[in-house]
């Protein structure tokens, strides 16, 4: 697993931009506002992943937490070849991952992957619905969002964290085998189950509607 | 190997995106595709999930939650 030193990889998510630099100088010379500045950025996207990892509010709020003040403990050793966004988000993945291993052995069972189906010829048992415009330009209403997020709740520990790792963090398959364990060709399996799950769900919400 | 079937279109879909098929594999997979308009919604589908699935996972720090963590950082942080 990576230490909260190790800064120097970089990720594919969003750097903070020239601001961001120099906020992240002065953090590193002392400057305890920029500090507060920079973790004002990160702060959703920090908690949202813990919140998604761990489905639970107050380990998500914990992570945040131990996150921020590993990443201000570490602050002098960031080399800044990362965005400070990315270094701190995979701090919390670590975070996130160490709290839901410690806490595997009394977690409740999840449920199955749905996937689709298909005959014995290999034919799509369901033509999928229709989204009626493309999904990605879509706007997201609540109910949808909420099938999403229930969606996203149901998949089984190792499939969430991949996906969301993955697909909602942006972190590459050697990032993610760094930060989980485990190998890369397990980590695309898990991924694609997981896509597919979720493209169930939606697709179950768009032919309930 | 000849043309793929839905699920072995469906199996292959993150290698494609990923553009970690065969040339061979690929010219099944589109001839599929060519015959197959259930799968051609199914794999538009599959390459929007995921953006859905970020939109609509972002969270927001509960406000309480976010003056906390200041609190607590401000203690931590400050100068002995």
């Amino acid at each position: 697993m990576n230490t909260a030193a190790e800064g120097n990889s970089t990720a594919g998510m969003g750097g903070a931009g020239d601001a961001g630099d120099e906020l992240l100088r002065r953090a590193q010379e002392g400057d305890t506002s920029a500090f507060e500045s920079l973790v004002e950025r990160e702060q959703d996207k920090v908690y949202g992943l813990a919140l998604r990892m761990t489905r639970s509010e107050a380990d998500a709020a914990e992570i945040a937490q131990d996150t921020f003040f590993s990443a201000y403990q570490h602050l002098k050793d960031f080399r800044g070849q990362a965005a400070f966004g990315s270094w701190v988000h995979r701090i919390a993945a670590n975070n996130a991952l160490m709290r839901l291993r410690h806490r595997r052995v009394v977690e409740k069972s999840e449920g199955a992957l749905v996937e689709p189906g298909f005959t014995d010829l290999g034919i799509l048992l369901r033509p999928p619905e229709q989204w009626e415009r493309p999904a990605d330009e879509q706007v997201i209403d609540a109910e949808l969002g909420s099938a999403i997020e229930r969606a996203t709740d149901r998949l089984p520990e190792g499939y969430r964290e991949v996906f969301l790792l993955k697909d909602v963090e942006g972190l590459s398959y050697e990032q993610i085998a760094e930060i989980t364990g485990d190998s890369v060709p397990a980590i695309k399996s898990r991924l694609h189950r997981a896509r597919l799950a979720l493209r169930e769900a939606i697709d179950q919400f768009y032919s309930e509607k | 190997m000849g043309q793929f079937s839905c699920k072995e279109c469906v199996d292959v879909l993150r290698a494609f995106l990923d553009g970690e098929m065969t040339p061979e594999e690929e010219a099944h997979l589109k001839a599929h595709l060519g015959d197959c308009p259930p799968c051609v919604d199914f794999v538009e589908q599959y390459k929007a999930t995921p953006g859905l699935c970020k939109r609509a996972l972002a969270a927001k720090m509960p406000e309480e939650l976010s003056h906390k963590l200041k609190a607590f950082l401000r203690d931590k942080t400050k100068p002995a």
